[in-house]
């Protein structure tokens, strides 16, 4: 919205002309994001506390986790507002990609804030059923992933990109960049989702991984540098730039109040649909492959999991003390805030190296 | 109301109600957090007088 008055004005007053720059854009994004969430924050977890939206501590988990039984939680709504009002106002709404990325957002978070609401006001404690949420993820990525793949006629827009070797790009076609697509993106989703379980633990690594996710789109998006760096260009991808300031921005400032001791949790409502956005950019920006490995820690969380579920049940045994791995952590004896920020040191880590791969190819 | 000893990090005072929980769950641990955070939000300012000059 901004954009459009900006040129409007820049024909007067070329002073305006600066705000066209997707790079000041991006910045701009993040501290009008970071100013709504810090605005609204307070209100929002009062307005919570007040209707009784408060987290259910499950006691098979950590015995430690009993006190935060109670926190006002569904504060992703928060970092969905301030990402919304803050594209709008500094995105470039002809933008397909901001579009997409925007929308399957927020259903991705509609579908969270039904199961947190079923969970904490109807005290249904399956909230919605596993099979319920899958197969409305699944609708609204697809819907999503089929509307970029048939709007793009260049063929390296669905081309698997290998990171590290420059001339290696595996064709998916329209149908493998869906499946690849849908994987990554209800993947992330829930991903998020599974490490959402103690104070910052989810929010930190979105925003590093989100702002790493914003070089990507930007190189993407500029022909010179993703020429010179030999990342495929997709034409309009860099306006994604301003939509992952606007997560980083808003995640920060969630962060303020979700930092050990949290205020507030952001639920399923925040986890599911930041997941599902930086998968879907990554999908846009044909960064797969290096979106598994700056989030490495969703990825080993979901991993975690998995292997625990599988060898319960095929052997009887346990691998962790216990799933999620940050409770496995706990159970071994780290202090929450341990946990917390030695993942995000990880996270900074593997982030470094998803850049390096900008240049080491 | 009922008043309550709190743990470590908040001087073994006497608190009630909202405090007492808050010392519970870690008083004001979150403070370095927040200090980031700030700290953060200047970098960013500090990068848009690249472009803003």
């Amino acid at each position: 919205m901004l954009l459009e008055l900006f040129q409007w004005l820049a024909k007067d007053y070329r002073v305006f002309s600066v705000f066209q720059y997707i790079t000041l854009r991006t910045v701009l994004a993040a501290l009008t994001a970071l100013a709504i969430s810090f605005i609204i924050g307070p209100w929002m977890i009062r307005k919570l506390t007040s209707l009784k939206i408060g987290q259910e501590v499950r006691d098979d988990g950590p015995q430690t986790h009993l006190v935060k039984a109670g926190t006002p939680t569904m504060g992703g709504a928060l970092i969905l507002a301030a990402v919304a009002v803050t594209t709008l106002l500094w995105g470039n709404l002809e933008n397909r990609y901001v579009w997409a990325c925007l929308v399957t957002t927020i259903g991705f978070g509609a579908i969270g804030w039904v199961d947190d609401y079923r969970k904490v006001v109807y005290k249904n404690p399956k909230g919605l059923s596993a099979r319920a949420k899958m197969f409305w993820q699944t609708v609204i990525a697809t819907l999503a992933l089929s509307y970029l793949a048939y709007r793009t006629n260049l063929p390296q827009q669905t081309d698997l990109i290998v990171p590290f070797f420059k001339t290696v790009a595996i064709p998916l076609g329209t149908f493998g960049f869906i499946v690849l697509g849908w994987f990554v993106v209800v993947g992330f989703s829930n991903a998020v989702n599974l490490t959402d379980g103690l104070d910052g633990l989810a929010i930190m690594p979105t925003v590093m991984v989100s702002a790493a996710l914003a070089i990507f789109a930007y190189v993407a998006g500029n022909k010179v540098f993703a020429t010179y760096l030999g990342v495929p260009h997709i034409p309009g991808a860099g306006e994604l730039a301003i939509f992952c300031g606007a997560i980083a921005g808003a995640g920060l400032a969630f962060l303020w109040f979700n930092a050990y001791p949290a205020e507030v949790f952001m639920g399923d409502v925040g986890a599911l649909a930041l997941g599902g956005a930086l998968g879907l950019i990554a999908v846009v920006c044909r960064q797969e492959v290096v979106l598994i490995i700056m989030g490495g820690v969703f990825v080993v969380e979901t991993l975690s999991v998995m292997i625990q579920v599988a060898s319960f049940k095929l052997t009887g045994k346990r691998v962790f003390r216990m799933a999620p791995l940050h409770h496995h952590y706990e159970l071994k004896g780290w202090k929450e805030n341990q946990v917390v920020v030695r993942f995000w040191i990880i996270t900074m880590m593997l982030v470094l190296f998803g850049l390096s791969t900008l240049k080491l190819r | 109301m009922r008043k309550q000893r709190a743990h470590d990090g908040v001087n073994r005072a006497t608190l009630t109600g909202e405090a007492v929980l808050s010392a519970q769950r870690g008083g004001d641990q979150n403070r370095p957090v927040r200090f980031w955070i700030i700290t953060m939000m200047l970098v960013l300012f500090g990068l848009s007088t690249l472009k803003l000059r």
